[in-house]
């Protein structure tokens, strides 16, 4: 695994991180660092801790050892620190979770408001732009019911981005798509990885991986097992639990 | 035998007194109810074990015992305290409290059916927890939140009438004032139904167009996806 050469160059920084559900422990001592805009994808079978981690980096989920670090704040008890941390990072998630009583504008502008003490006018323009460049902004003022499932994850992403956030997670962003919506979202990932964006993405989309990925990790039974750039880990994966997986899910 | 029309036309000022109070404690015991069941929802609800014991063991208390126990530990227990309000005052508020035990429930089954996933964008997006009750789950709540409430507050607007066992003049006490003077109780209390089953009548009307506007406004642009349905946990109205 590539080592950030000082703290400061790291997005992400987690050092032994465990995780238990009552008996059953999830993570195991994880070690993982995310380089600023690097661009790292999580693959691995259903149950192996990949949404767990990614979903550490903004407390959603606690853990019970280990630490945490996210653009330099270390995550904490104190819940200021989960609300910088917060601010800071974007999600998308795999069932888009819009807001279904706001339109698509409104969507965008609400956390930017409140959150960031944005004005309207302000918040709207920020909102109009992302929705341009997810190319949605003819919807903006239609509500998430009545657009598409790739319409609204993309909706999705907008609203992450208003924030301006330095680090982007994704959690499965594509697995509850239709197949002919998949690639109008993963386009938009891959537009947002060209302008530098910090992005973890869990998913099973093996061609994004290689497309715009710095490194791919594989993950089982709450570990990283496998940590390498894409053309090595997919023509030359270490470890046999990974070419067990390669070899499942790439047919 | 025949029914007597003048035991209601000689004491219908009586009456109308007696429905207007009525009226007025369940409209205040079901809005000040609604209030102080919120914080006892959202202890319930909370990861601290110490306020769902609590929130649990208020909304036990009062919902396992009849209104009329409750009713009187108010009006004998007050005054135990040293604390002297008229009786209408104190009826008003143990209706409050036994009223807010019921929906209590009702919001905290309102705001489990609105899916995690809501709350978790919100967080995520960097809003407070309270940020995220307040501006995404609440709303979402709202058409889950009134036919239940509905048929609480009716049960409320009934429950009213125990209030004549510590003489306060609402509608079931004037009843029994006219009974005592006239001897006629089928009249009395017929009348007494009439009106108890108008007042319900009307006010479940109001509820139910309250439900239909709700049901309108989200379902206008709900209709057609099944995933609003799921979101909502409600089949979204189609238009006709």
């Amino acid at each position: 695994m590539q080592m950030p050469a000082k703290a400061s160059d790291a997005a992400v920084l987690m050092r032994s991180v465990s995780k238990w559900y009552g008996q059953f422990q999830v993570l195991k001592d994880i070690d993982f660092d995310v380089a600023k805009g690097e661009r790292v994808v999580i693959c691995g079978p259903s149950g192996s801790g990949k949404s767990t981690l990614i979903r550490c980096l903004n407390r959603l989920e606690q853990y019970q050892s280990g630490q945490v670090v996210v653009d330099g704040i270390a995550l904490t008890d104190d819940a200021r620190s989960v609300d910088e941390v917060r601010r800071e990072v974007g999600m998308v998630f795999q069932h888009f979770n819009l807001f279904p009583h706001l339109t698509i504008l409104e969507n965008c502008t609400l956390a930017p408001m409140s959150v960031r003490g944005f004005s309207r006018k302000a918040a709207n323009e920020t909102a109009m732009r992302y929705l341009s460049r997810v190319r949605i902004s003819d919807h903006a003022h239609k509500y998430p019911s009545q657009i598409s499932g790739g319409q609204q994850q993309r909706a999705a992403i907008a609203r992450s981005l208003c924030m301006n956030p330095k680090v982007m997670l994704f959690d499965e962003p594509t697995s509850a798509l239709d197949p002919e919506m998949v690639t109008e979202v993963l386009d938009t990932m891959v537009g947002l990885a060209e302008e530098g964006m910090t992005m973890i993405c869990v998913t099973h989309e093996m061609g994004f991986a290689r497309r715009v990925a710095d490194r791919v990790i594989f993950m089982d039974r709450g570990q990283i097992v496998e940590s390498a750039e894409p053309s090595v880990f997919f023509d030359a994966p270490k470890h046999a639990r990974t070419r067990l997986f390669l070899s499942q899910i790439l047919h | 035998m025949a029914f007597d029309f003048n035991v209601i036309l000689d004491n219908w000022a009586l009456f109308a007194r007696g429905t207007w109070l009525t009226i007025v404690i369940a409209v205040a015991a079901v809005a000040a109810g609604f209030l102080i069941s919120m914080p006892i929802a959202l202890m319930a609800l909370s990861h601290r074990r110490t306020l769902r014991w609590i929130a649990t063991a208020y909304v036990e208390w009062f919902r396992n015992i009849p209104f009329i126990v409750v009713l009187y530990l108010f009006f004998y227990g007050l005054p135990f305290f040293n604390l002297r309000l008229p009786e209408a005052i104190v009826g008003t508020i143990a209706l409050a409290f036994f009223a807010s035990s019921y929906f209590a429930e009702i919001i905290r089954g309102a705001i489990l059916a609105v899916p995690k996933g809501q709350m978790e964008a919100a967080r995520a997006i960097g809003m407070s927890y309270f940020q995220g009750l307040w501006e995404i789950v609440a709303p979402q709540t709202v058409r889950l939140l009134v036919p239940p409430s509905t048929n609480t507050s009716i049960s409320m607007v009934k429950e009213t009438s125990v209030l004549s066992a510590i003489t306060v003049a609402e509608l079931t006490y004037q009843g029994l004032v006219v009974q005592g003077e006239t001897f006629a109780p089928f009249e009395v209390f017929l009348t007494t139904a009439a009106v108890y089953w108008v007042v319900t009548a009307i006010f479940a009307h109001f509820m139910h167009r309250a439900e239909r506007a709700f049901g309108a406004a989200q379902g206008a642009h709900q209709a057609r996806s099944s995933l609003a349905d799921k979101y909502l946990l409600i089949g979204a109205r189609r238009p006709a």
